[in-house]
C-alpha cells in the first residue's frame, strides 16, 4: 500500500510575468528516494524552497503529512523533516558541537546515538567554529544535522556537493541506509550517477516544468547504444533508433544514432545496410541519455 | 545553547559585550567631567556667547550646575542618542537582514520553529540587549562617581536608565520590524538611519529653528526629555508613546513576516 507523504498539486510560482516552476505537480510516497533533477535554474530549489515554506505558492499546494504547506504552517512539518542544501549557511559562530546540540534541543532529541555514528561515518571537524571549515566540512556538518533526528522525510538540494569523493560515497552509503530503514527522500542532484545510484525514481524539471516523472531503472537502460556508421550510399536509421547526426562527408554518408531495442534486430539491420563501410557500437553514456531526454520531451537541447 | 535565545545570545556576544563596554566607558567619562563643567565659569560665559541655533548642542547652562541634570542633558539627552542610533540600527539589521542575506534565517526556518516564535525571539534578544547597554551606561556613572566622590539619589539613575532603555527598544522595534517585513538591507538601514539621525537633529534644533517645532512631535527623541527626567519628572505619557510605537511595528512585522518570501 502507497501511504502519499509529499504532494505537490499544481505547484506555480511566479516573479512578476517569470514563471520559476509552472504547474508542477507530483508525488511521493513514503518509502521513496526520488531524485529531483535539472539544469540550472531549471525550478528544483524553487520547488524544495515552496516544500520547505521558505516561498508561498502563486497557484497549486504543497501538502506534506497531510498537513498544507504555506509560509504560515510549513513549520508545523518541520518536526519530522530533515533538510540540507549544498549551499547551507550554517551558524557560523558556533562550533560543529554546539550546532548539534542546538538542533537536538530544536527538535527535543535526547538520544544521541544516531548523532555519534552519523560522526563516525562522516568524520567531521565539529570541535572547529564552523566559519573556519571548508566548504566541505560545512557540508558534512549540514548533513549531519539533517539525518541526526531520523526524520521520515528528508529533503536535499544538492546535497553532495563540495564533498570530496570519498565522501560521496558515503553519503551514498547513507541513503542505502536510510532507504533500507523506510525513511522517504527527496533530493535535488546535479549528479546523475548519486542519483542513479540511490534513487527508486527520478523526476525532471526544465524551464520549470516537470518533463518526467520515471523510475530511476528506466533511466540506465534508456542509455542504450551508440551507432556511427559510414556507408556508400544513403541510409534510412532503423525504426527504433533516436536520430542523432546525418551527414555527408568525403568518407561517404555518415550517420549516428542511438539504438536501445534489442541488439539481434540491430545486427539484423546492419547486415542489410548497402555499401557499408565503417561502422562503431558503443555504450551511450547516462549523461548522453539524461541530454536525450530533455530532447525528447522539450525538442531543445540541454 | 539549546535553545534559540541563547544561541543568539551566544551569536552576539562579541557585539554584546563590546556595546556595553563602550556604553559604560561614555557614562564613566562624561560622569568624571562633571567638576569641570561644575566649576568652570569661563564655559558659562562660552555657552551664554553661542548663537541660539548652536545651544541646542551644549544644552542649557542651568543643568550643568547640577549632578542629575548635567547627566541628563549631556550624557543622555546629547550623547547618548548618537550611540542608540548606531546600537539600534546594527543590531536590529544584524538580526534581520544581515541573516537572510546570509541564509541563516532559512536555516532557522527549515526547524520546527513558526515564523511568529522567530520573530518573538529575535525581538527578545534586541529587548535584552537593549537593557544590557542601559545597565552598561549605568554601571560607567557609578564608576564615575567613586571615582569623583559624589553621590546621586539611584532613582534619578533608574528613571533616565529605564526611558533610556524604553527608547531604545522603541527605535530598534522599528528598524527590526522594516526589516522583517522588507528583507531589504538598503531600504532598513536607510530608514534606520533616516529615523535615528533625523530623530536627533529635530529635538536637538527645534528649540532653536521655528519651522522645526511643528515636527519635532514625530522624532522618537521629544518623548525622553532626559533633563526633566533627572529632576524627577517621568511623563506616563511618553512611557505610553515608546509603548504604542514597539507594539504597532512588532504587529507590522508579525503579519509581514509570517507571509512574505523568504530569500
Amino acid at each position: 500500500m502507497t501511504i502519499p507523504v509529499v504532494s505537490v498539486d499544481h505547484l506555480t510560482k511566479r516573479y512578476g510575468s517569470f514563471a520559476a516552476i509552472d504547474d508542477v505537480s507530483f508525488t511521493i510516497n513514503k518509502g521513496e528516494v526520488v531524485g529531483f533533477v535539472g539544469l540550472n535554474g531549471a525550478g528544483k530549489s524553487t520547488t524544495i524552497n515552496t516544500m520547505l515554506g521558505f516561498l508561498h505558492s502563486t497557484e497549486g499546494s504543497v501538502t506534506i503529512f497531510d498537513q498544507d504547506v504555506t509560509p504560515q504552517t510549513a513549520h508545523k512539518t518541520h518536526q519530522e523533516i530533515g533538510f540540507a542544501s549544498g549551499d547551507m549557511s550554517l551558524f557560523s559562530n558556533l562550533t560543529g558541537k554546539q550546532y548539534f546540540k542546538f538542533i537536538a534541543g530544536r527538535f527535543g532529541l535526547h538520544d544521541m546515538t544516531r548523532l555519534k555514528e552519523l560522526s563516525d561515518l562522516f568524520e567531521p571537524d565539529s570541535n572547529k567554529k564552523i566559519s573556519d571549515l571548508s566548504r566541505g566540512n560545512k557540508q558534512k556538518i549540514a548533513l549531519i544535522a539533517a539525518f541526526m533526528t531520523s526524520p521520515e522525510l528528508v529533503i536535499l538540494d544538492e546535497p553532495s556537493s563540495g564533498l570530496d569523493p570519498l565522501m560521496q560515497q558515503n553519503f551514498v552509503d547513507l541513503i542505502h541506509q536510510e532507504t533500507a530503514k523506510g525513511t522517504t527522500i527527496f533530493m535535488s542532484s546535479h549528479y546523475l550517477n548519486e542519483v542513479i545510484d540511490v534513487c527508486s525514481r527520478v523526476v525532471l524539471i526544465r524551464a520549470g516544468k516537470i518533463v518526467k516523472d520515471i523510475p530511476a531503472k528506466e533511466l540506465i537502460t534508456d542509455g542504450g547504444k551508440m551507432v556511427h556508421l559510414v556507408s556508400k550510399h544513403a541510409v534510412t536509421p532503423p525504426r527504433a533508433a533516436e536520430l542523432i547526426e546525418k551527414t555527408k562527408s568525403e568518407q561517404g554518408h555518415e550517420l549516428t544514432f542511438v539504438y536501445k531495442a534489442k541488439p539481434a534486430q540491430l545486427q539484423q539491420w546492419l547486415s542489410g545496410v548497402a555499401g557499408l563501410i565503417d561502422v562503431s557500437i558503443t555504450d551511450h553514456d547516462l549523461k548522453a541519455a539524461f541530454e536525450d531526454l530533455y530532447e525528447l520531451e522539450t525538442g531543445q537541447h540541454a | 545553547m539549546r535553545n534559540l535565545f541563547t544561541k543568539t545570545l551566544y551569536d552576539k556576544r562579541t557585539f554584546i559585550i563590546g556595546w556595553v563596554l563602550g556604553m559604560a566607558f561614555i557614562g564613566y567619562l562624561m560622569t568624571i567631567f562633571f567638576p569641570a563643567f561644575h566649576q568652570d565659569n569661563g564655559l558659562d560665559q562660552l555657552i551664554k556667547n553661542l548663537p541660539p541655533a548652536m545651544q541646542g548642542l551644549v544644552g542649557s547652562l542651568d543643568n550643568l550646575k547640577q549632578l542629575s541634570t548635567y547627566l541628563g542633558s549631556q550624557l543622555f539627552d546629547i550623547r547618548m542618542p548618537i550611540f542608540l542610533s548606531v546600537l539600534t540600527i546594527l543590531l536590529a539589521v544584524g538580526l534581520t537582514v544581515s541573516e537572510e542575506d546570509k541564509g541563516q534565517l532559512r536555516t532557522l526556518i527549515a526547524l520546527p520553529l513558526s515564523r511568529t516564535r522567530i520573530l518573538a525571539v529575535k525581538w527578545f534578544v534586541i529587548v535584552f540587549i537593549c537593557l544590557l547597554a542601559a545597565l552598561g551606561v549605568i554601571g560607567g556613572v557609578e564608576l564615575g562617581l567613586l571615582t569623583i566622590h559624589e553621590t546621586l539619589d539611584y532613582q534619578v539613575l533608574v528613571r533616565l536608565g529605564s526611558m533610556m532603555w524604553l527608547l531604545s527598544i522603541a527605535l530598534a522595534t522599528t528598524i527590526f520590524s522594516i526589516g522583517l517585513a522588507t528583507g531589504k538591507r538598503g531600504l532598513t538601514t536607510g530608514i534606520g538611519v533616516i529615523v535615528t539621525v533625523g530623530s536627533f537633529l529635530v529635538t536637538t534644533f527645534a528649540p532653536s529653528v521655528d519651522w522645526l517645532k511643528d515636527y519635532d512631535k514625530f522624532s522618537f527623541l521629544h518623548y525622553f526629555p532626559a533633563p526633566d527626567i533627572a529632576k524627577g519628572t517621568v511623563d506616563p505619557m511618553n512611557v505610553a508613546v515608546y509603548a504604542g510605537i514597539t507594539i504597532v511595528f512588532l504587529i507590522i512585522a508579525i503579519i509581514a513576516f509570517r507571509r512574505r518570501d523568504i530569500r
